[in-house]
C-alpha cells in the first residue's frame, strides 16, 4: 500500500499558500515547511511496559523562512489557522521585526547571503509500506515483544532484564513557496533488543537492532536477533580488557558504518566549510584514503530510515560520491551553505523538527563494498581484532581526530580466532591514517538506521550508515 | 483546548491521567564570527497526555502517552483520548498509585524578557578578549520563556514560568597555517556574563596549548585529574545509580544504608538533589508527574541514603515523597588543589566525548587536550584515550574541597582517579 499523505497538511495547504503570498509583499523570499508525522513506540521489559504515540520524529508544525536584503530569518509555530492567513503573516512579521529592533540596538552586522532560487516544481510522493503505525495492531505487537523478552530471560541464568522496543513513524512533510509545491509521505521503523546480564557484580548490556524504510511489519524480524544478543551478552561477561596499542582490525559492517559516519560524514558537512570548521575544505581532489576506499552519501544511497524524496529545504534527494578510490571528491550541502560556497545543494538540509534550524546533515553514509572474502580477511591478520557492535562516536573535522566506542573485539592470531573476547573498546586515531590503512573490503554490505546523530551536542536527527567488512589498522584502548 | 481535552479525559472512565502543557516563546541567533547568519523566533505549544488504566481486578496498571496538537479538532481529541484509553489496557504493569496533590503554591515564576536576555548574550560575546591567535569562530544563542502547566486526575494543577538559555560556542586557536577548534555549550536560566567570559578565556588558553601539544606518550596506568565539566559525567554516574528505575530493574546494586563500594581508601562522595541551584536551567518546583521537588541527601559519605525517581518505580520501591531530581550537588572532597596536584599525573581538560556508563561502569574518552605533570614539568599532550571502570575508581578517588558549577550540577572542582589506563598517541 501507499503511505497516505496527511489530511491535516492537505487541509492547511491553501491557507499556507495565501500566507506566502501576503509575506512575499514584504520579503524577497518566503518558503514554508509544514509537517505532520505520527508514530507508535512500544517498549516492553520484564519490569515495565509502555505504549506511546511519540517517537524521535513525530511532530506537527510549521516553519516559515524569509529573506530580506541578504538576511535570512525563520519563524516556527504550531497554531496555524488556515482561515486566517493574514493573522499568521502579521504574527510572523511582528516577531521577526522585534528581533531586528534588538539587533539594530546591539549594533549587530549581518552575514550577507544570496537569494535562494525559486523555480517552479511540483512533486507528490507516497512511498510503499505494508502497515502504518497509526493503524497497527498494538495488542499483537505488545504480545510479540513480550514473548521475545520472556524468551531471552529463559536463555541465560545471568539475565536480569530484557527490554524490547519497537518504533514506527509515518513522516508527512510539505514544502511550499510561491512556485514550488512538494509533498511526501513515507514510513520508517526501528526495533531493538537490550539484554542486561549480571554475574557477581559484573553488569553487561548486549543489544541487536533492526531498521528499515517500512512499517511495523519490520518487527517480525526482531525475534531472529534473539540468539545473537543472548550469545553476545554471555561473551561480554567473560570479556577481558584489551592491551592498549595499534592493531590490525576488521570492522564489522556496523563498525564500518560508524567509521563512515564519523570520518567523512561529519567531516564533509559543508555548512562547516562556510565557517572554516572542517579540514575537508582544503582536501577536495586530494588523497584521504587508500585506493580501496570509496564512500557515498545521500538519501538515494540506500533504503532506510532517512530515505526521503526531498529534504527540509525542498531540495530533491541525492547520491553523492564523497570519496572515489581514496580521493576526496566533494561534500554534502544544505541550500544556504551551497549559495555561500557557490555549489549545488545535495539534498542534505535537515532539521531536528520544525522548531529547529536547518543544518547540513547526513542521510545514508556508506562505504562501497569490495571483493575480499571475510575468511581471507581473517586469515591475513597476524595479530588483531574483529570489531563488533557500535556504541557511539565523535568526530573532530577540524583536526581529523576520531573516537569510536565499540562493544567488543574478537582476538585473531596468525589468521585464526583465538576465542578471546575483549570489551569494551575505544578506537581513536587520525582519519586519513585509518582510511589510508584500508586494504581489504568484503562484498557483503549492510545498512544500520537505529539511533540518532547530533551536531555538536544537539540537533538530533535520524541517519543510517554502513558498508562491508573492512580491514585496516587502528589504535585501540 | 485544555478544557476540551480534560472534558474527554474525565468522561472516558480511565483510572487516571496527566496533562503537561508547555508553551515556549523562543529567540535564536546564529553568528559566524560576529556577523549574524540567521535569526529565528518560535511560538509553540506542546500538550502531552498520559492515560492510566487499571485492570478489572486491580492487579495491574497500564499507561499510554501521546501529544495532542494544539490544532487538533474536538473530534480528533475525542478519538485520541479513546485510543489512549484502549492502548493503556494493553500494557500491564504492577499496580501503583498516582502522585497526589500537595497543599501550597500552585504557581511560581513570572514571564522572562527574552529580548533582554538575548541582548546580554550578544553583548557578552562582543566583549571577549580575542587575539590574533585565539578567537571565536561561531556561536549560537538560544533563549526561551517557558510556561509549564501540569493538570492531573488526582487534583494537581501547578503552573510555573521560567527562563531557559543555551549558548554554543566554537573557539579557534591558530599558529601559522595550523588551526584547531574547541567546542563549548553552556546551559543556564539567563545569561551568566561573568561565568561565560571566564570559561571562554580559559578555553582560548586551552586552544593555545593544544596547538603546541605533543602526542600523548603514556601507554599504561597513570593518575588522571579531571578539572572541567567532563567530571559531571563521573558524578552523574552516582545519581543515576540512585535512580529508582535503575534500582528496581536491578541494573544498580546500590542498597540503602550500605556503602557504594566495598572499601574506601580515598574520599567518600555525598550527593544531594537540590530544588534550586543559582541560575540553573533546571530550577523547577515539580517534576513531570507533579511530585514536589525538594532538597534530599541521596548518598552521604559514600553510603546510599535515599533513592529518587519517577512515580511508578518509586512506588514499587516503597519510596515516600520521591521525585525526579533536576539539580545535583556533590561534596565530600577533603583535599586542597595543592594536595591533589602532586607527583606524575595527567590532567585531562578536553575530550572528544567523555562517557561514563551507569550500568556497566565503563568510562571512555579520546583526549583532545591534557597536561602531563611530572614534578615541576608540565607538557600539553593530545590524542590517545583513557578507559577503565568506575568499579576500580569509586573507592580510591580523591576530590577537592572547593567546587565548580556546570548549570544543574555543582561538583568538586578537581577529581583524581588513580591508575587509569591510558592509550597513548605516539607512533
Amino acid at each position: 500500500m501507499k503511505a497516505p499523505f496527511s489530511d491535516y497538511l492537505t487541509g492547511v495547504k491553501s491557507g499556507l499558500k495565501e500566507m506566502i503570498a501576503i509575506l512575499r509583499k514584504e520579503y524577497d523570499y518566503v518558503s514554508v515547511l509544514a509537517t505532520d508525522s505520527c508514530g507508535l513506540a512500544t517498549r516492553i521489559s520484564q519490569r515495565s511496559r509502555s505504549v506511546s504515540g511519540e517517537t524521535m520524529t513525530t511532530e506537527r508544525g510549521i516553519v516559515v523562512r524569509v529573506c530580506n536584503n541578504g538576511q535570512y530569518a525563520e519563524y516556527a509555530f504550531n497554531k496555524f489557522d488556515p482561515t486566517a492567513p493574514e493573522k499568521a503573516a502579521m504574527e510572523i512579521q511582528g516577531a521577526l521585526e522585534a528581533q531586528l529592533i534588538m539587533l539594530r540596538l546591539a549594533g549587530v552586522k549581518s552575514y550577507d547571503t544570496p537569494l535562494l532560487p525559486d523555480e517552479e516544481q511540483t512533486l507528490f510522493v507516497e512511498k510503499e509500506t505494508q502497515q502504518l503505525p497509526e493503524t497497527a495492531d498494538v495488542e499483537a505487537l505488545v504480545k510479540k515483544l513480550g514473548a521475545i523478552s520472556d524468551k531471552a530471560m529463559s536463555l541465560s541464568e545471568h539475565a536480569i532484564e530484557c527490554i524490547v522496543s519497537a518504533q514506527s513513524t509515518h513522516i508527512c512533510k510539505m514544502f511550499l513557496t510561491e512556485n514550488r509545491d512538494l509533498c511526501q509521505s513515507y514510513v520508517y521503523s526501528e526495533g531493538a533488543i537490550f539484554f542486561v546480564v549480571n554475574r557477581e557484580g559484573n553488569s553487561q548490556v548486549a543489544y541487536e537492532n533492526v531498521s528499515g524504510l517500512c512499517g511495523p511489519e519490520l518487527f517480525d524480524g526482531l525475534e531472529g536477533k534473539l540468539d545473537k544478543v543472548v550469545t553476545t551478552a554471555a561473551e561480554l561477561l567473560d570479556a577481558e580488557r584489551i592491551e592498549p596499542g595499534e592493531y590490525e582490525i576488521i570492522a564489522s559492517p556496523e563498525v564500518t558504518g560508524l567509521i563512515a559516519h564519523e570520518a567523512f560524514g561529519h567531516g564533509v558537512e559543508m555548512d562547516m566549510f562556510v565557517k572554516n570548521r572542517a579540514l575537508g575544505k582544503d582536501y577536495i581532489g586530494k588523497r584521504v584514503g587508500s585506493d580501496k576506499c570509496t564512500m557515498h552519501e545521500g538519501a538515494l544511497c540506500a533504503e532506510n530510515v532517512t530515505s526521503y524524496a526531498f529534504d527540509d529545504e525542498g531540495t530533491l534527494a541525492g547520491d553523492v560520491t564523497e570519496i572515489d578510490h581514496g580521493i576526496l571528491k566533494t561534500g554534502i550541502c544544505d541550500a544556504l551553505s551551497a549559495l555561500r560556497l557557490g555549489v549545488q545543494p545535495t539534498g542534505n538540509g535537515k532539521r531536528e523538527n520544525f522548531e529547529h534550524k536547518v543544518y547540513t546533515r547526513m542521510t545514508n553514509t556508506m562505504f562501497d563494498s569490495g571483493e575480499d572474502s571475510l575468511e581471507d580477511m581473517i586469515s591475513s591478520i597476524s595479530y588483531g581484532y574483529l570489531l563488533e557492535g557500535m556504541e557511539s562516536g565523535m568526530e573532530d573535522p577540524k583536526h581529523w581526530g576520531i573516537q569510536c566506542i565499540i562493544k567488543m573485539g574478537r582476538e585473531i592470531k596468525d589468521g585464526r580466532f583465538t576465542g578471546k573476547v575483549v570489551a569494551p573498546i575505544i578506537m581513536t586515531g587520525y582519519v586519513p591514517d585509518l582510511l589510508g590503512g584500508i586494504s581489504m573490503l568484503s562484498p557483503h554490505r549492510e545498512v544500520f538506521g537505529s539511533g540518532g546523530c547530533g551536531k555538536g551536542c544537539k540537533e538530533w536527527v535520524k541517519v543510517a550508515d554502513g558498508g562491508p567488512y573492512l580491514k585496516t589498522k587502528a589504535r585501540l584502548g | 483546548m485544555l478544557d476540551t481535552i480534560i472534558k474527554y479525559l474525565k468522561s472516558s472512565g480511565v483510572y487516571g491521567w496527566e496533562v503537561n502543557d508547555v508553551k515556549t516563546n523562543g529567540w535564536e541567533f546564529y553568528f559566524i564570527r560576529h556577523e549574524l547568519d540567521q535569526h529565528r523566533a518560535k511560538n509553540v505549544e506542546h500538550i502531552n497526555v498520559k492515560v492510566y488504566q487499571q485492570s478489572e481486578d486491580g492487579g495491574s496498571i497500564g499507561f499510554a502517552i501521546a501529544e495532542i496538537a494544539p490544532t487538533a479538532s474536538e473530534r480528533d481529541i475525542e478519538k485520541l483520548v479513546s485510543g489512549l484509553a484502549y492502548r493503556a489496557t494493553l500494557v500491564e504493569n504492577r499496580p501503583f498509585t498516582l502522585t497526589p496533590p500537595v497543599e501550597g503554591n500552585t504557581s511560581e515564576g513570572k514571564a522572562s524578557d527574552i529580548a533582554d536576555i538575548s541582548a546580554d548574550f550578544i553583548r557578552t560575546m562582543s566583549e571577549l578578549p580575542e587575539t590574533e591567535g585565539e578567537d571565536i569562530n561561531s556561536y549560537e544563542i538560544f533563549t526561551s520563556d517557558v510556561s509549564h502547566r501540569l493538570i492531573t486526575s488526582t487534583g494537581i494543577d501547578y503552573t510555573e514560568h521560567y527562563p531557559s538559555s543555551m549558548i554554543e560556542v566554537i573557539v579557534n586557536a591558530r599558529h601559522g597555517e595550523h588551526e584547531i577548534e574547541l567546542y563549548r555549550s553552556y546551559y543556564s536560566g539567563t545569561c551568566d556574563a561573568s561565568g561565560l567570559k571566564r570559561d571562554l578565556v580559559r578555553t582560548m588558553n586551552y586552544g593555545r596549548d593544544r596547538l603546541i601539544a605533543k602526542p600523548t606518550p603514556v601507554n599504561g596506568k597513570i593518575n588522571v585529574l579531571f578539572s572541567g565539566e567532563n567530571a559531571c559525567q563521573i558524578y552523574n554516574y552516582f545519581s543515576e545509580r540512585m535512580n529508582a528505575a535503575l534500582v528496581y530493574r536491578q541494573m544498580s546494586d546500590y542498597e540503602i544504608g550500605k556503602p557504594i563500594c566495598e572499601e574506601f581508601t580515598g574520599d567518600r562522595v555525598t550527593v544531594k538533589a537540590l530544588r534550586e541551584l543559582a541560575n540553573s536551567s533546571e530550577n523547577h518546583a515539580f517534576d513531570a508527574e507533579g511530585a514536589v521537588i525538594r532538597d534530599v541527601v541521596m548518598i552521604e559519605d559514600g553510603v546510599a541514603k535515599q533513592f529518587l525517581g519517577g512515580r511508578m518505580f518509586s512506588f514499587y520501591l516503597g519510596l515516600e515523597n520521591s521525585f525526579n531530581p533536576n539539580n545535583i550537588e556533590v561534596t565530600g572532597g577533603t583535599r586542597t588543589e595543592e594536595e591533589l596536584r602532586v607527583g606524575r599525573y595527567l590532567e585531562a581538560v578536553e575530550f572528544s566525548d567523555f562517557q561514563v556508563d551507569e550500568i556497566t561502569g565503563d568510562i571512555f574518552g579520546e583526549i583532545r587536550l591534557a597536561y602531563l605533570h611530572d614534578g615541576d614539568q608540565t607538557t600539553p599532550v593530545t590524542g590517545g584515550s583513557i578507559s577503565g571502570s568506575m568499579n576500580d575508581f569509586v573507592g580510591s578517588m580523591l576530590m577537592s574541597k572547593n567546587s565548580a558549577q556546570y548549570n544543574s550540577m555543582k561538583i568538586p572542582a578537581l577529581t583524581l582517579f588513580r591508575n587509569v589506563t591510558v592509550t597513548g598517541a605516539e607512533n
